[in-house]
Order: C-alpha cells, then structure tokens, then sequence
C-alpha cells in the first residue's frame, strides 16, 4: 500500500445546505478513503441524497468544504469562496460517478452508446477504443448482450446495470449510489446489488444511500446512519447494526429490519 | 362542371407556385431562426434571455398583416429599396421565428432535469450536453407545435397580396373580379392551399417517427 492509500478520496468539512429557509444539512463531516465502502442509511429526509448531490456539486451549498481527490468542488478553496466555474465543475466530476434512483440513461442513443458518451465526449477517446473498454464494461455487468437496444427496451434493472457502466466508463476515483434499487420491482432488486458487490470487492471507493439493510451488514466497511440533516452515528456495521448507540438509530434499525 | 374554375385553373397554380415558394421560404429559415435563438435562450446569460423574451412577446402579441406592413413600410424608410416579396419574406421568417423559438425553447424545457444530472455527473459541458442529449430529445419534443406553426405560417401568406405581392389569393381576388364566379373560384383555391399542406403534414409525421425512440 502507498502512502496515499489512507487518505481520503472524499472529504466533507462542516457542510451546510439549506433550500430556503429549510435546512436540511446541518454541519456534515465524512471521510472516504480510498477503496472504502459506505453505506449511508437514514430515513426520508434525512438528508442523504442532499449530501450526496452535493459531493457531485449536483446541488449547491452555502458553507463547508468538499473535496475529492484533493480539488475543491464547487468553491474555490480558502477563505474566498468564489464557485469554481463551469468547466472546474465539470472537471471534478469526471471524476466522481453517480448512479441514479430513476437510471436517466439517454433515451436516444443505445445501451453502447450510453456508455461511450463519456469518453467519447469528455475525455475524447477514440470511439474505436471506446466502444472496446464499454463492451468490457457491458459485460462486467453482465449487459453486453443488449448493446444495441435502447434503454426503452430494457427492464428496470437492466438499466440501472447499464447506468453503472456508463459511470464506470469515466474510471472515476468514488462512485455515489443514489438508492438506486428505490424504483426497482423487488426481483430485479438482487442483480444491481449483485454488480455493486463486486465492485466493492474490486476495491473500487462507494459512497452508497440505500434502504438495503442486508447490503449495508455484508458489503459496508462503515455505516453512516443520519438523521435530521446531521450524522447521528457511524461505524462498522457489524458494530453499530448489532449494537447501535443512540436511540435514533436503533429505532430506526427496528423499523426497518422488521421487513 | 366548374367551367370558370377549370378556364382559370392554369392562372391560379401560375399563383400556387408563388405560395409554396414564399411558404417554403418563410418555413425553412423561420423554423431555423427560432432553432437557434430558441437553443441560445436556453443557454444563454439573463441580458440575452431578456432580449429574446421581448423579441418573442412583441411578435407574438400582434398580428402578422401589421409586421408585414411595417416591414414593407420601414425597409424603404432605412433606404432599403425591397420589391413587396423580400419584404414579405423577411417580416414572415422574423414573425414566424418568434413562434419556433418559444415551441423550441418549450421542448428544451421539457426534456427531463435526470437527463442534464445525468450527463453533467459525467463531466459533460454544457454546448456538448445541449448538442449531443438536450437538443436531439427536444428536437423530437418539437416536432408537432413546429408543424403547426409551419401550416399557420402557409396560409398566412395569403396576406402578402395587400403588400402587392401576387400570389394564390392574389390570383384568386383577379380572376372574381373578372368572372364573379367567387364560389368556384374560392372552392378551387381552398382545394390548392390544402394541397399544399397537406404533404408538410405527413413529413411531419415522418419526422416524428425518425426522432421516436421506445419509452
């Protein structure tokens, strides 16, 4: 292991979000390092995809500090907090994939082509190249039979398999996971956490917020548990899900385990 | 049957074939002007996007017999010396422009906020993301009020007549005076103008069958 292999890759710093006058973050503070696997639980509102939307600065924030890989997101780093700009924007999340609850792959373009946008388009990669690496990808969530269909013929969960690839095609640094099973129908459930298992086997870095409690105990090294816009407990999930500390999240854990 | 209409029917397609060529033209550049202005409006600063709303609402909220007068009126006013077409054809295009760029602008809109997440989350910039996923959903999106405001466009330029500029209804107006035979007359040229729009019709369903894509 290097030196950098402790450092985090994603770093939030007293991160404060409000809609309005609504204050759904509270002063976060989260590390991820590298080739960690967290799995942020919570209940509706709580703040979890908030806080996720903005470490790809898919929303705004009015204080605190992000980074990922080291660059700021969002604002300049320092006292001055001037936004970065469009094209920083941009940059930074090349290297941060995300997965959506509603998949939003491009409708008009095929399963391949979904997957070659990215490095086609943004990283101008050759598309003899990259059609060769997103066939690889297709296949490593088990979609490469489906190439040259469009999304609209494919099921829920053969679409959020693609979506994962279209990410992974960035080779980004952390991927975010934004419930992506919420739209799921149950039996199609099981074969998204499946890829996502074995990416965390790869090593790859996961920030992931789900209502999967089983995948939260067997695939999580920590678990974040928030609620009301702050973290009100983390640690391993074999800890903190046997034995949780505060009464929130115990209740919270016996809401939801009952299912 | 229809004598006066089958003796004068030669005259008036002689007035067809200034219609479709106005039309033509009013269509083609009208629908590409509000393409642009309509994509920029999506893009652009708030100072441009205010310029654009104002030239949308003027043009929108009056009728295209007072555009066309005006331009016929203003262009000699600035030294331009147009015959009554040209001045026709560019009031038409700027006043059918404003129409496309609000059904453009419209269709940009509705393009679903997951797919601009989406493509930002992969590092897209915005002039790629509007040319490569906003623009080609939207285009689809478009299709239907585009058409509508094409046909709209056709058969107003049944007003160039009173600019001077001859053309089907100018035709028509001629050959009434001559044989008061307004019913046969008028029958014939509605026959024409449907004729014309007609065939826009079915290419844009062509269209929006190419631009379809499975849900």
């Amino acid at each position: 292991m290097t030196s950098t292999a402790s450092d985090p890759i994603v770093s939030v710093r007293k991160l404060h979000k409000s809609f309005d006058k609504l204050e759904v973050l509270k002063g976060i503070d989260l590390d991820v390092r590298r080739g960690e696997v967290v799995v942020v639980l919570g209940p509706s509102g709580s703040g979890k995809s908030t806080m996720l939307r903005c470490i790809n600065f898919l929303e705004t924030f009015q204080s605190g500090t992000i980074t990922v890989d080291g660059r700021p997101v969002g604002y300049e780093a320092g006292d001055h907090r001037r936004p970065l700009g469009e094209a920083r924007n941009a940059k930074v999340r090349e290297h941060v994939g995300m997965v959506f609850q509603s998949y939003n792959l491009f409708p008009h373009r095929t399963v391949i082509e979904n997957v070659m946008m990215g490095p086609v388009k943004v990283k101008k990669v050759a598309r003899a190249l990259a059609r060769e690496k997103g066939m690889a990808l297709l296949a490593k969530v088990g979609m490469d039979h489906k190439a040259d269909a469009y999304p609209g013929q494919l099921s829920g969960g053969q679409q959020q398999r693609v979506a994962i690839a279209r990410s992974l095609a960035m080779e980004p640094s952390v991927m975010l996971f934004d419930e992506v099973t919420s739209a799921l129908d149950p039996e199609l459930v099981g074969e998204v956490l499946k890829v996502m298992r074995g990416l965390a086997q790869e090593g790859m870095t996961m920030i992931v917020v789900t209502h999967e409690m089983g995948f939260a105990r067997q695939v999580a090294d920590r678990v974040v548990f928030m609620d009301g816009g702050v973290i009100v407990e983390e640690g391993a999930p074999g800890d903190i899900m046997a034995a949780p500390k505060t009464e929130r999240f115990g209740n919270f854990l016996s809401r939801n385990l009952d299912q | 049957m229809f004598p006066v209409l089958q003796s004068n029917l030669p005259y008036l397609l002689q007035g067809a074939v200034y219609t479709v060529a106005l039309s033509a033209f009013v269509v083609v550049f009208g629908a590409l002007l509000g393409i642009v202005v309509g994509t920029i409006a999506s893009a652009a600063p708030a100072p441009v996007r205010w310029l654009i709303n104002a030239y949308v609402f003027v043009f929108r909220g009056v009728p295209v017999l007072v555009i066309m007068f005006l331009g016929f009126y203003s262009f000699p006013a600035v030294g331009l010396r147009l015959d009554a077409y040209t001045a026709v054809a560019i009031s038409m295009v700027v006043y059918i422009g404003a129409f496309v760029t609000e059904a453009v602008r419209g269709a940009i809109a509705a393009v679903p906020k997951g797919q601009v997440e989406a493509a930002m989350s992969i590092g897209m910039r915005r002039i790629p993301m509007l040319r490569e996923i906003i623009v080609p959903q939207a285009l689809r999106l478009a299709v239907a009020p585009v058409l509508n405001i094409s046909l709209m466009a056709i058969k107003q330029t049944s007003y160039a007549s009173i600019v001077g500029a001859w053309e089907l209804s100018f035709a028509a107006r001629e050959v009434v005076e001559r044989t008061l035979a307004a019913f046969e007359i008028f029958l014939g040229v509605m026959i024409i103008y449907f004729l014309i729009c007609y065939p826009l019709s079915k290419a844009a369903a062509l269209a929006e069958k190419r631009f379809s894509y499975v849900h």
